[in-house]
C-alpha cells in the first residue's frame, strides 16, 4: 500500500490539478522569481520555495511568509517553462498551513481570509471595509483610509457596526453550504 | 437584442456603482442588454481559495445555476469574479463527480447546473460580441487627443482560459483605438495591481501601486483606463498612501474604461459616472 | 480464519501513523490511502472490511465527496464508515463552538480528531459486528 508521503506529496494531494501540476519537474531556472511583483517583499523567491518543498523542508516552507505574499497574479504559472501552476501551489501550502493552524498570529493575511470568509458565508455578500461604500465618497481621502484600516481592525475584532447586504434566499444558501461542510446548525 | 446575465459582484453594488452603470448603459447603446442576476450571491474571489475549493465552486455554482436557468451566459465585470466563474463553469464541466456534489448542495435552493453556459468577461462583450466596426460605427465623440493606458491587469488574461495571448494581448489597444483616443505604450499593463494584498501586506502592495502609476506617467498616459473595479480602487484609492510612503506626487485618474467608451458614444458624464473619482479626472475631461 | 482489513483515507500522514499502529496492534491489517482518489480506487477492489475516512482532504471537505459516493454505489454501501475528523478544528473560524453533523452519511459513525484509542477500537469493533450481522441475515 501506499509508503508514508513526503511533505512534497502532501502538497500535491492538496491540489485540484496535482497531474498536470509535476512539482517535480522544477528546473528551478528562476522565472517565476524573475516575474514576480512581490518577490522582493518575500522571505524566500517563489523559486525556493518550490525548491523548499521539492526537498521536504517542511518547517522552513511553512515559517515564511512568501504564500502569504502572493498575490494571486498568476503571472509566473504562465511562464513556468515545466508548466508548474505555481499561483495554485501557494494556495495550497496557504490551505495546509490553515488546516494544520501553522501560520504565525501576526500575519494578517490569514485572519483576514477567515473573517471574509465567515462574512460571505452569514450573508451571502462580501463586505470587505475597504471597498465599503457608505465611507468612500463622503469623507477626505484620507480619512477614508483611516476609516477603512480602523473598520478592518474592527471587523477582525468582530465589532464591525455597519452591516453587509444580505442575500434573499439566505436560509437555502446556508443550508447549501452545510451540505459541502457538515458543520454547525442544520435542519 | 442579444442578452446576457450580467453578475455585477459586491464591489459593483456601490463602490464602483459607475462601473455598473457605465457597463450596462454602454451595453445598451451597442444593442446587448445586460440582465442582473436575480439573487446573486458573492462569488468569494481569490480569499475563498486559501480555505476551501469546493466551498468557493459551490458558491459560483448557484450564480452560474441562476444563469442557466434564465439560459443566458454569464458575464461578470469584475476580472476577479470572471476568473472564478470561468474556471468553476470549466471544472464542473470536466469532473462529473464534482458536479453531482455540487448539485447535491444546491438542491437547497432549487437549483441544478448542468454546464450548459459560457462565462465572459465584460470586455469580451465589447470586443467580441459588439466588435470593433460596430463600435467605430456608434461613437459620435472620439476623445482625440486623449493619451489612454490600457491597464489589464491579472485576470482577464491570467492564467489563460481559451488559448488567448497572455504575453502581448491587443485588444484592449484596439478598443482604445476604436473610442478615437490614443492608446499608451505602457509596458507595466500586465503587471499586477496587488489588490488582494492591500489589506494584508501594504508595504509590499503600495510599492506594486507604485511601479503601475510611475509606468503610466512614463508612458505620458493622461488617464489610466480598467477593467476590473478592485484593479480601480487599489490604483486610484491610495495614490495618497504611495505619495506618502514614497514622497510622490501621482495625480493619475484611473477610469473604467466603459466610462470612457460611454463618453465616445456621445453619453453624459453624469449618467456614466464621472466625477465620482477621488484622483479627480476634469482636468482632462474639460474638453468632452 | 483471515484478518479483518481495514481502510484509512487521511490526508495527514503523522495522524495515519497513530491510529495504524493502534488498529495494528488490535491486529488488525490496515491500509492507507493519503488521499480521496486513491482511496476510493482502493476501495473499489473490494477487499475491505472497514474504512477510516477523514474529511478536510485535497480542496476542501472532499471526504464527503468520498462518503457520499460510496453510499450511492449497491456494492460498497455495504462497507462500514467511520468518520475520523478533525474539520471542527480545522475549519472553527466559520461555525465557532458548532457541532460536526454527519447528515450526509445517517447511518454510519463520527469522531473527532483526536481519537482515544479504546474509544476508537470500541467503536470499529461494533461496526464489524453490526456489518457481520447484517450480512448474516
Ligand atoms: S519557473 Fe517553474 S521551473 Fe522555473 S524555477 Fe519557477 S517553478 Fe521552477
Ligand atoms: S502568482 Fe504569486 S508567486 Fe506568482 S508571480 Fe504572482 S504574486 Fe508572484
Amino acid at each position: 500500500m501506499a509508503a508514508k508521503p513526503t511533505f512534497s506529496q502532501e502538497i500535491s494531494n492538496l491540489l485540484y490539478a496535482s497531474k498536470g501540476n509535476p512539482l517535480k519537474t522544477c528546473i528551478q531556472c528562476g522565472t517565476c522569481s524573475g516575474t514576480c511583483p512581490v518577490a522582493e517583499f518575500m522571505d524566500q523567491t517563489p523559486r525556493r520555495l518550490i525548491g523548499m518543498i521539492n526537498a521536504n523542508l517542511k518547517e522552513d516552507v511553512l515559517a515564511c511568509n512568501t504564500y502569504w505574499f502572493c498575490a494571486s497574479c498568476y503571472h509566473c504559472t504562465a511562464r513556468c517553462p515545466s508548466k508548474i501552476d505555481i499561483a495554485e501551489v501557494m494556495y495550497a501550502v496557504k490551505r495546509y498551513s490553515i488546516w494544520h493552524k501553522t501560520y504565525s498570529e501576526d500575519l494578517v493575511g490569514p485572519t483576514f481570509s477567515e473573517t471574509f470568509v465567515r462574512t460571505i458565508v452569514n450573508s451571502g455578500r462580501s463586505f470587505e471595509p475597504v471597498l465599503a461604500p457608505t465611507y468612500m465618497f463622503s469623507m477626505g481621502i484620507k480619512e477614508v483610509l483611516q476609516e477603512a484600516y480602523m473598520g478592518t481592525q474592527m471587523m477582525l475584532k468582530g465589532r464591525m457596526p455597519v452591516l453587509p447586504t444580505k442575500i434573499k434566499r439566505l436560509d437555502n444558501f446556508k443550508e447549501m453550504i452545510r451540505r459541502i461542510i457538515p458543520v454547525g446548525g442544520g435542519k | 437584442m442579444k442578452k446576457f446575465a450580467y453578475f455585477p459582484g459586491c464591489s459593483l453594488e456601490k463602490i464602483a456603482l459607475s462601473y455598473n452603470t457605465s457597463s450596462v448603459e454602454t451595453a445598451k447603446i451597442l444593442g446587448v442588454e445586460l440582465q442582473e442576476l436575480e439573487d446573486w450571491n458573492c462569488c468569494g474571489a481569490t480569499t475563498y481559495f486559501h480555505v476551501d475549493q469546493l466551498l468557493a465552486y459551490t458558491l459560483v455554482a448557484r450564480n452560474l445555476a441562476i444563469a442557466e436557468k434564465e439560459g443566458l451566459d454569464l458575464v461578470a465585470p469584475c476580472s476577479a469574479c470572471y476568473k472564478n466563474a470561468y474556471f468553476t463553469n470549466k471544472y464542473i464541466k470536466e469532473e462529473p463527480d464534482l458536479a453531482e456534489h455540487i448539485n447535491y448542495a444546491l438542491e437547497e435552493d432549487d437549483l441544478q447546473f448542468n454546464g450548459n453556459i459560457d462565462v465572459h468577461h465584460i470586455m469580451d462583450i465589447f470586443v467580441n460580441e459588439v466588435g470593433m466596426d460596430e463600435i467605430k460605427e456608434k461613437v459620435t465623440k472620439p476623445l482625440e487627443g486623449l493619451r489612454v493606458a490600457p491597464y489589464y491587469g491579472c485576470q482577464i488574461v491570467r492564467p489563460r482560459k481559451n488559448g488567448e495571448e497572455i504575453e502581448n494581448p491587443q485588444f484592449f489597444e484596439e478598443l482604445v483605438s476604436a473610442m478615437g483616443a490614443d492608446p499608451a505604450d505602457f509596458p507595466e499593463r500586465l503587471r499586477c495591481c496587488s489588490a488582494s494584498l492591500i489589506m494584508t501586506s501594504r508595504r509590499a502592495a503600495l510599492d506594486m501601486v507604485r511601479v503601475i502609476l510611475q509606468n503610466a506617467v512614463d508612458s505620458e498616459a493622461d488617464v489610466i483606463a480598467t477593467a476590473c473595479p478592485l484593479c480601480q480602487v487599489n490604483l486610484e484609492c491610495y495614490q495618497p498612501q504611495v505619495n506618502d510612503e514614497f514622497g510622490t506626487d501621482y495625480k493619475m485618474p484611473v477610469i473604467y474604461f466603459t466610462q470612457l467608451l460611454g463618453l465616445a458614444l456621445g453619453m453624459s458624464k453624469k449618467k456614466l459616472g464621472i466625477g465620482k473619482e477621488l484622483v479627480s479626472a476634469a482636468p482632462i475631461f474639460g474638453e468632452f | 480464519m483471515t484478518q479483518t482489513r481495514l481502510l484509512i483515507i487521511d490526508d495527514d500522514p503523522d495522524y495515519v501513523d497513530g491510529i495504524k499502529s493502534i488498529l495494528e496492534k488490535a491486529d488488525y491489517e490496515v491500509d492507507v490511502a493519503y488521499n480521496p482518489k486513491d482511496g476510493f480506487k482502493a476501495l473499489e477492489t473490494g477487499k475491505y472490511d472497514l474504512l477510516l475516512l477523514d474529511i478536510m482532504m485535497g480542496r476542501g471537505a472532499e471526504g464527503v465527496m468520498v462518503a457520499r459516493k460510496i453510499n450511492k454505489d449497491p456494492v460498497l454501501r455495504e462497507t462500514p464508515v467511520l468518520i475520523i475528523t478533525g474539520v471542527r478544528e480545522q475549519i472553527a473560524f466559520l461555525f465557532p463552538g458548532q457541532p460536526v453533523h454527519p447528515r450526509f452519511l445517517p447511518t454510519d459513525e463520527l469522531l473527532e480528531k483526536p481519537v482515544d484509542p479504546n474509544l476508537l477500537l470500541e467503536k470499529v469493533e461494533a461496526l464489524l459486528k453490526e456489518a457481520k450481522a447484517k450480512k448474516a441475515e
